[in-house]
């Protein structure tokens, strides 16, 4: 799970508390809060992420490894699954793996052929870690049928 | 240690306006409480503390005023000039016998102004236009039979009206939907959808590490509604759902490995 999802699911527990109200009450940079749990790519830095670990009352690193699998890395390791028609292994929060050919993936759900459930839809929000990753020059998500376009 | 209320306030980067907001508390009274002019209501203490994230024991009871801020005053209720003060008043001008009020005078209409030149905006935003339809700018003015330059703001307005419906109709054949990440969750809603037509049972794994069986009756972008075996119905959050697969009746369920 993302930095960003992650962040989301902590407000909820908060009493969904908006990202003004943290702004306001950390010293965060105007917009940078948002930033962080909105974009796809990892956005903050250590500083930041140790501000906000402080705010929920979290352990930093709990917060910190997030940032090395953002949303854009799944998608570029799905891509890289599909075109070389490769297995992948999704760990869930769940504690569960799942490991299959990805057949289909879009902004919500990936579509995994395994061998013991066959097609299986697993959530986005509920991947943690995946593996192989893919490398930053694999191909970037993106065109008609790949589900998440770029957007930053 | 405790601080004055207009020093935490400044510190968190809000107006008065805002903190008065954020506590459901008066401006006025928040701006006699920073003044010292009264003690903060223990009633308030807590809205304040919770406006400002930080505890009831951060802010001091009774502010110290702000230095270098003069006393705070009430302000005079301005009276509306004319008005007639009420019967019985100090004034003690005898009420009107005609308690109608007075009409005023007419204002004077002042003369329509003559709209001014065209905007630069107006004009990048035609010449923009222009360029997608492929027309020139020479051909528009030899049709309107003036430069463009020439036209106000109002005839700038009219042209742009009718040159903009043109774009519309240009583009509509090659023009594509925006691919919004909103949009892009076709293949889920596929693979629902033929669930759906096609009666499959689905098999859901819960976060919570429940499962849930039945038949697909209705999804939308953030839940599915499911109906069990037993007829009940039950609508279940996306975010709620770890994963699923088509169940076949026969057969176990398999689980992905722990």
């Amino acid at each position: 799970m993302s930095l960003g999802d992650y962040l989301r699911i902590l407000r909820a527990r908060r009493g969904g508390i908006t990202p003004w109200d943290i702004e306001a009450a950390t010293d965060l940079p105007k917009g940078l809060y948002r930033q962080i749990e909105q974009r796809y790519r990892a956005v903050g830095d250590d500083e930041s992420i140790q501000v906000l670990a402080d705010f929920f009352d979290v352990p930093f690193e709990e917060l910190r490894w997030r940032l090395d699998w953002p949303r854009k890395a799944l998608s570029r390791a799905l891509v890289a699954g599909r075109e070389a028609d490769a297995s992948i292994t999704l760990f869930l929060s769940t504690g569960q793996t799942v490991t299959g050919r990805v057949v289909w993936w879009d902004l919500g759900a990936v579509g995994l052929e395994t061998l013991e459930a066959g097609l299986l839809v697993v959530q986005r929000h509920a991947v943690e870690r995946w593996d192989p990753r893919a490398t930053e020059n694999s191909p970037a998500p993106g065109g008609p049928d790949a589900g998440e376009p770029e957007l930053d | 240690m405790a601080e004055n209320l207009w020093a935490l306030r400044e510190k968190k980067k809000l107006s008065v306006a805002a903190l008065a907001n954020r506590s459901g508390l008066p401006i006025g009274l928040i701006m006699e409480y920073e003044s010292g002019l009264r003690s903060i209501d223990p009633r308030h203490l807590g809205r304040l503390a919770r406006a400002l994230y930080v505890e009831e024991t951060d802010i001091t009871l009774q502010s110290d005023p702000r230095p270098g801020s003069g006393p705070l005053e009430r302000q005079p209720r301005r009276e509306a000039p004319g008005r007639v003060p009420a019967e019985g008043s100090a004034a003690g001008r005898p009420p009107s016998a005609d308690p109608r009020p007075r009409a005023r005078p007419p204002r004077p209409r002042a003369e329509p102004k003559p709209p001014g030149p065209a905007r630069p905006s107006q004009i990048v935003h035609l010449e923009n236009m222009l360029k997608r339809l492929g027309r020139s700018k020479e051909d528009l003015e030899a049709e309107l039979g003036r430069p463009i330059a020439e036209l106000d703001r109002v005839a700038m307005s009219e042209l742009l009206k009718t040159v903009q419906p043109q774009i519309g109709q240009s583009d509509s054949a090659t023009r594509r939907r925006a691919h919004l990440p909103e949009s892009v969750d076709e293949h889920e809603a596929r693979y629902l959808t033929a669930a759906q037509e096609g009666g499959d049972r689905l098999h859901f794994t819960l976060f919570d590490g429940s499962y849930l069986n039945g038949q697909v009756i209705g999804f939308g972008p953030f839940n599915i509604t499911v109906r069990q075996a037993d007829g009940t119905e039950i609508s279940v959050n996306k975010l709620a759902v770890v994963h699923y697969r088509r169940d076949p009746a026969a057969g176990a369920p398999k689980e992905p490995s722990a």
